[in-house]
Order: C-alpha cells, then structure tokens, then sequence
C-alpha cells in the first residue's frame, strides 16, 4: 500500500478531511486538495495513484479537470463523486475514461473497491509509462542515420532494400543494423517492431 | 239673431205660410230701402270670402302633399331600423314595462338564432322565465331589481339555449322613459361571448399550465440543490464513521455498535434525499425545431393579463424571418416567462416605468440573440455576480430559483444567459441559442 498515492479533491474541506482519515485509516497515502488548480501544480511521484475528484468545483470543475489531465498526459485513474448523481453526467464521464461515478453519500466499500481498480490499473499504465519512457530513451541515442535505418528495419525492410534507398553499401548498412539493435536493446527484429509500436512508429511497410 | 230670408219669395202663397211670407217682406223690404249700401258690401266680402277659400283650397293640397312625404320617409326610416335590428348579430328584445309581468314584446332574428327559441315561445312571454332556474339565478335576480329601480343593467352570464346548450353572454337592458320620464319600455341586447370566453379560458388555462411546470421545475431544483447541500456532510459523517471503525477493528464492540448505528442514521438520510430526488426527477426536455418569434408571442400572450393588470405595456421588436432553432418549447417558455415577470416586478417598485421590450435578432450566422429589456429598478452592482446563484433573491418571497434553473435550461440549450444595467434606465437581461445544433440526448 505505501507505493501508492490516493489524491482526493473536493470544495467541501470537511469532505476531504472525512475521506482522507477513512482511506489513511486503510492504509493508504493520501493527500487533499479543495481546488483542481491546486491538484495540477502538485508534484506528482511516480507512483500507482488514483484521484477521487468532485464534479462541482469552482472554476475548473471535475470534467474540465479530466481534460487538462488528458492534455498533459498525467495518466492518473479518476473516481468522480458527485452530490447531484445525474445519469448523463456519469455516462460522459465514463466515456472519458473514469473508472468510476460515484453518488455521494458513499460507503467505504464501494469507494475502496473503485480504489483497487484504479489502482490496478495504474499500476499497469504506470509500466507501460515507464516501458515507453525506456524506449524512448534509447531512441535518443542512436544517431540520425541509426534512427533512419531503424525506421526502414521496424518498416520490415531487407538490408539489400535498404541500402538500394539510401545508395550506400550493403555492408554500411549492416553495421548500422547492428548498431541499432545492440542500442535498442533488441534482441531479434521482432521485439524491435514491438518497441517501435510501443511509441507509436510506423511500422506498415509500403 | 239674423234671420234666414229666401230669396226670391216662393211664389206660392199658402194659407198656412201667408203671415209668415208677409212678414218677411216686410223685414226684406225695410232692409231695401234703408240700406242699399250693405248689400254691396255684402257683395264684396262675398268676393273676398271666396278668394279666401280658393287660397285654403290650395294650402291644404299642398298639406296633403307634404303630409304625403313624411309619411313616406317615415316609412322608410322604420324599414331601415327594423332592417337594421334584424340583420345585426346582436340579440335585440323590447320588454313592455307597463304590463305588469313584463312581457317581450319584440324580439329580432339573431335573439331566436341565440337562444334558439321561436318567436310563438317568446312573445308575450317574460324574459326571465326564458331561462332555467339553474343557470345563475342570482344573476337574474339582481336584473329584476335593477330594472324595478329604473336603472339600466350591463353584465356577462352563463346561458342555456332552448336545447340546454349553454352559451356565455354579454346583457345591456336599458329603460326606455317617455316624455314624463315614467319608463315604458327596456331595450335589452345579447351578445354571444362564448368564442370569447372559451379562448380566455384556454388562454387562463396555458398559463396555470406553464406556471405549474415551472413550479414544479423550481421545487425539483430546490430539492436538487437542498439534496447536494445535505449529502455533502452526509458524506463526511459516513466517512468518519467508517475511518473510526477500522481503527477500532476488533476492539471494544460497543463503541462498534455505536459506529454502526451512525452508519445506518446516515444512509437513511441518505435514502430520503434519494427518494425525493427520483419524485421530482426532471424530466427529459424533448428538442424540436422552434421559432423563437412565435414562441415569444405565444408567451407574451399568456402573460398579457398579468402585463395590462400591471399597467405596463411590452413591445416586441422580433427580427423577421429568423431561423429555426432545436429547442424545448416548454423549457423555453419557462426562460421567457421567468424574465419578464422578473422585469415586471422591477418596474412595479418605480412608479415612473411602464414600458418593457423583447427583441430578437440574429447576432452572426450561427446564434440567435432574445434581450429583456425593462424600464425598472435595474440591478444593484453588489448583486450582478450573484443573481443566477442558487438561493439568491432579494425578493421578500422569493426562493432564488428563477434565474439559476433559466441560466441552466439556456445552457442546456448550448446557449448563455447573462444580465446588464442598461444606461439609463433598467436591466436587460438576454440569452443566445445556436441555431439549429442537433442535440442527441
């Protein structure tokens, strides 16, 4: 439990006081925020977390939140709670990505099962973050005519093809392959067209 | 005393007249002599009296001629009224008021086609017994002593028709006095109202309609917002309670319990509100292509007996041939009704305002732009941010309802409803809706 975060926000101060004692008293790492403003400029560590936000909130409300959220590529799961509980609200906000909508009053095991999901679900979307992250860092270092060979390989491309494009030797190309594999951390060609597809590289040959 | 002398003497001389015819020569023969001049004088006036004759003779033909003509225009003028009375749609009767029950004593065309009796079952009869005792009685009593008095009787009442049909009717019954002043006659009309009547009714009936959704409307978002502002220290209580549950997990039960039992109080709250909240659940408006002109005079329509009462006057300046926007029409109505008896009520705390305006125009090609405008007290700066907040009013009986539920319908509309003191005098208040944008839900 300690390698997680819970962010609670709601405009009502003895709301988030009420639910961050109930979570701390389950063990989890919390921390409250009466505006959304307030959640954005929190530092976030790299933690499985899981945001429980009211719907109604001043200026930037739970929804507009979602959306600068999504804008800014914090990944974190949302839980919404809302005082109102309307039917197509939850359903827009489902659609979204919210891992659940919750009518306040709530019981704590409906709030703790939402929770464990989302947590879960970070969990997972915080290792493909970090894959990614890795991937991307490996990219870096390969050198602009590597990363050109890269592409060509992840594209299914043969050395003969690809050396008739760039109007180089086989042999040059060669040793760019490697380079790029050895770099790439890649042990055969398929795990290189895995990674190219993790960050989202072509990889349609045509 | 003169006597009368025939002239020659009969020549025949009786033995029974002979005194007598003596006598009268004498008499005749003693004029004679003395007065000779007489007779020519005689003569004369004899010649003047003639002349007189002729001239009277002349007078009075000319009299029957003149006779003659006015009879004839007369004539005619009669023709003419009673054609006129016949002819009009009105129900025209005249009561004899010097017989003692009162009897109709003429009735034209349109009184029969009214009440759908005959002429055999009106005249001669009294006018009240026309009608069945059930329908307004009172009414009829109050003619009877009205017209006892002299004076004249005006009102509107509930009829039935010789078939039982009822019809509403406008009554004058007025005296008709001859030179003395003592009355002889009353002239009544009837006029059919029931067209009249029934479109008032209709009219009466839209707008309890309207104000009864709109009631209605306001209730649900009050419970809706008394519901969030309840649930929310709901939530707390039941947060706490559980938090403290888990800390005492497996030790002193008794103060479990007692979490318990707090636990429990909260959800049944909680069960209330949730209940109250599907009663008055709103329902799901319904858009459909609207013209927001028409929808202004249909509103304006059912809000005029409030406006005339009032002694304001609106004036619309819609902008022809708008396009066609998706809307709620009811929800809309509410919008428009809510705003002008907003300005209604501001311009009833100044005396000096009378005047209101809706105005329609097209702001660019894509959103259509309704303003309020009113002549009243305008709004005071302190309160501009807070007037479309729940629960806000600076009415002595308002429950601040009205202008946060129009916001929210505009809105829901995908259009803004905003509010601005005007320079001189009173507030607009006004609102966009985007023309023709499909809605899905």
């Amino acid at each position: 439990m300690s390698k997680s975060i819970i962010y609670i926000v709601d405009d009502d101060a003895s709301v988030c006081r009420a639910l961050g004692v109930l979570l701390k008293a389950h063990g989890y790492n919390v921390e409250t925020f009466t505006r959304a403003k307030e959640f954005l400029s929190f530092k976030h560590p790299k933690l499985p977390s899981c945001l429980i936000s009211d719907i109604r909130l001043p200026n930037i409300n739970g929804f507009a939140l979602q959306e600068i959220m999504a804008q800014r590529g914090i990944i974190t799961p949302i839980i919404f709670i809302t005082g109102y509980g309307d039917i197509p609200m939850s359903v827009q906000a489902m659609r979204k990505g919210a891992i659940d909508f919750i009518s306040k009053p709530f019981t704590d095991k409906k709030l703790l099962n939402a929770i464990t999901l989302a947590l879960s679900r970070s969990k997972v979307t915080n290792k493909k973050q970090a894959e990614i992250a890795k991937i991307k860092k490996c990219m870096n270092t390969l050198s602009p005519r590597e990363l050109e060979v890269f592409h060509f390989v992840v594209q299914g491309m043969l050395n003969k093809q690809i050396a008739t494009k760039r109007g180089t030797s086989l042999q040059t190309i060669k040793i760019h392959r490697s380079r790029v594999m050895q770099k790439m951390e890649a042990k055969t060609v398929t795990e290189l067209i895995h990674f190219a597809q993790k960050v989202g590289c072509n990889t349609s040959s045509n | 005393m003169k006597k009368n002398i025939k002239w020659p003497l009969p020549k025949k001389i009786t033995r029974s007249n002979l005194e007598e015819q003596v006598r009268q020569q004498k008499d005749e023969l003693l004029v004679r002599s003395g007065q000779l001049k007489q007779g020519a004088v005689r003569e004369k006036l004899g010649a003047v009296r003639e002349k007189k004759g002729a001239v009277r003779e002349k007078l009075g033909a000319v009299r029957e001629k003149k006779g003659a003509v006015r009879e004839k225009v007369a004539e005619e003028q009669i023709h003419i009224r009673t054609k006129a009375m016949e002819s009009t749609f009105v129900g025209i009767f005249i009561i004899d008021a010097k017989t003692p029950n009162f009897p109709i004593i003429y009735a034209n065309q349109y009184f029969y086609n009214l009440t759908g009796y005959t002429k055999k079952n009106v005249i001669g009869r009294n006018y009240f017994l026309l009608h069945r005792p059930d329908t307004n009685s009172q009414d009829y009593e109050e003619i009877k002593q009205i017209l006892a008095q002299g004076k004249s009787f005006h009102g509107e009442m509930l009829n039935s028709r010789k078939d039982g049909e009822k019809f509403w009717s406008l009554l004058h019954i007025t005296p008709v006095r001859d030179k003395n002043g003592i009355t002889t006659h009353y002239v009544g009309n009837k006029t059919d109202t029931t067209l009249m009547k029934q479109r008032d009714l209709e009219i009466a009936q839209q707008r309890e309609e309207l104000l009864h959704v709109t009631r209605v409307g306001k209730l649900a978002e009050f419970v809706s917002s008394l519901a969030h502002e309840i649930s929310q220290p709901l939530t707390a209580i039941l947060a706490y309670a559980q938090a403290a549950q888990r800390i005492l997990e497996g030790k002193n039960p008794q103060l479990q319990e007692i979490l318990q039992f707090i636990i429990n109080d909260d959800q049944r709250a909680a069960e209330v509100i949730r209940r109250l909240r599907v009663l008055l659940k709103k329902t799901k408006p319904t858009f459909e292509p609207l013209d927001i002109n028409i929808l202004i005079k249909n509103t304006v329509t059912l809000m005029m007996p409030y406006i005339t009462a009032r002694n304001k006057i609106i004036t619309l300046e819609l902008k022809n041939n708008l396009p066609s926007i998706q809307g709620d029409q009811i929800q809309l109505q509410q919008v428009l009704l809510n705003l002008i008896s907003n300005s209604l009520e501001a311009m009833e705390e100044s005396k000096d305002s009378h005047e209101m305006m809706i105005r329609t125009s097209c702001t660019d090609n894509s959103t259509i732009l309704v303003q309020v405008i009113d002549s009243g007290c305008g709004i005071p700066s302190e309160n501009m941010k807070n007037i479309f907040t729940h629960f806000f009013t600076n009415k002595p009986d308002g429950l601040g309802m009205g202008l946060s539920i129009s916001r929210s319908i505009v809105e829901a509309h995908g259009g803004h409803l905003d509010a601005k003191n005007n320079l001189e005098l009173g507030a607009t208040f006004y609102f966009t809706i985007p023309i023709n944008i499909k809605k899905d839900q």
